[in-house]
């Protein structure tokens, strides 16, 4: 692993992230997911080449895992309505079929991957139940109204 | 014969105070370091983890249920976010009470070698172990039995009750924070 750096830059390059890429990603569960893509699943190392080349690898890892922590804490408090929505349109962003969409994040449960690795487990646990939660109201949803939920 | 019997006695009396004091001594380096270590963590735990109002308020809000009957969600839906919530309040429970009792057993054990707690304090501290998890137990057989919306005034009781202990606990472990070393002043050098 990498040593410590300071905090001063880390912070800068948090904010470098924040306003050239995050700030294109409004959703806590769109940059929950990006900011996982990052990360490397062997290592836990965050990489962003063009973060790492206007500041360091180091910097650049840090930066990432912070503003993947805050994502984390952000969706962990998100009312469960507000959770439903967000999870309907990242399925509408990513152009995805609702009943196969549900199909497979019902099945492989890709937001187990997706919490960065400091998190608290009981938080960790909670957002789980969330998303479970709220893939059975939107295949509620589904059966109910097949034409709400567009394609 | 008597005075036999009374001087058995106080020299018996004697030996077993030798030996509670032996053994509730000075710090034993070795097995010291383990609980100073077992009560950071459960501190960290419950002040970061388990404690912060949002995490406990989004746990037990009604809120959630409430827009599931507002969608009319069918049955099915609803009973698995009550089996899901009680899971998970009850798991809030069990990990608080536990890191409450790594912080009863700290104090019981080590603090009195780090940190000079008054009699008044300890005798407080006892008393808000009990209450805390005597409150940990009710709450747990509470929502159990009623689920997880039946007791929301023992919820924050308890969470306040373990910020208490938090805060004298944090006091105790005060010792182990990094000092906190002031940069040296230009002036400093060339004086």
């Amino acid at each position: 692993m990498f040593s410590s750096p300071k905090r001063m830059d880390v912070e800068q390059a948090r904010q470098d992230l924040c306003r050239r890429t995050l700030s294109d990603i409004q959703r806590p569960l769109d940059r929950l997911i990006y900011l996982a893509s990052m990360r490397d699943y062997n290592t836990g190392i965050y990489h962003h080449d063009g973060l790492a080349s206007r500041f360091t690898e180091e910097v650049a890892c840090e930066a990432l895992a912070d503003c993947h922590r805050e994502a984390f804490r952000e969706l962990v408090i998100c009312p469960l309505d507000e959770l439903v929505s967000q999870l309907d349109a990242y399925r509408s962003a990513t152009h995805t079929g609702p009943r196969e969409f549900l199909t497979a994040w019902g099945r492989l449960e890709p937001y187990r991957v997706a919490v960065p690795v400091q998190a608290d487990p009981l938080a960790a646990e909670f957002l789980f139940s969330n998303f479970k939660i709220a893939l059975a109201v939107l295949e509620s949803q589904l059966d109910s109204h097949p034409a709400g939920l567009a394609a | 014969m008597i005075q036999l019997v009374f001087f058995l006695f106080i020299g018996a009396a004697l030996l077993s105070s030798l030996l509670f004091l032996s053994r509730r001594g000075g710090p034993r380096a070795e097995g010291d370091s383990g609980v100073l270590l077992e009560a950071r963590g459960a501190l960290d735990a419950l002040q970061g983890g388990l404690l912060p109002d949002e995490l406990v308020q989004r746990i037990f809000a009604k809120d959630d249920l409430d827009y599931l009957v507002s969608q009319e969600a069918p049955k099915s839906v609803r009973d698995l976010f009550v089996t899901e919530r009680k899971k998970i309040a009850l798991s809030w429970i069990g990990q608080v009470r536990s890191q409450i009792s790594s912080l009863k057993h700290f104090h019981a054990v080590a603090a009195r070698s780090y940190a000079k707690l008054g009699l008044r304090t300890e005798v407080e501290l006892a008393c808000q172990f009990a209450a805390s998890l005597a409150a940990c137990r009710a709450l747990r057989l509470a929502i159990y039995v009623g689920g997880p919306y039946a007791a929301p005034r023992m919820v924050g009781a308890t969470a306040t009750a373990a910020a208490r202990i938090c805060a004298i606990s944090e006091q105790s472990l005060g010792f182990l924070n990094p000092v906190q070393v002031k940069p040296l002043a230009s002036n400093s050098l060339s004086s």
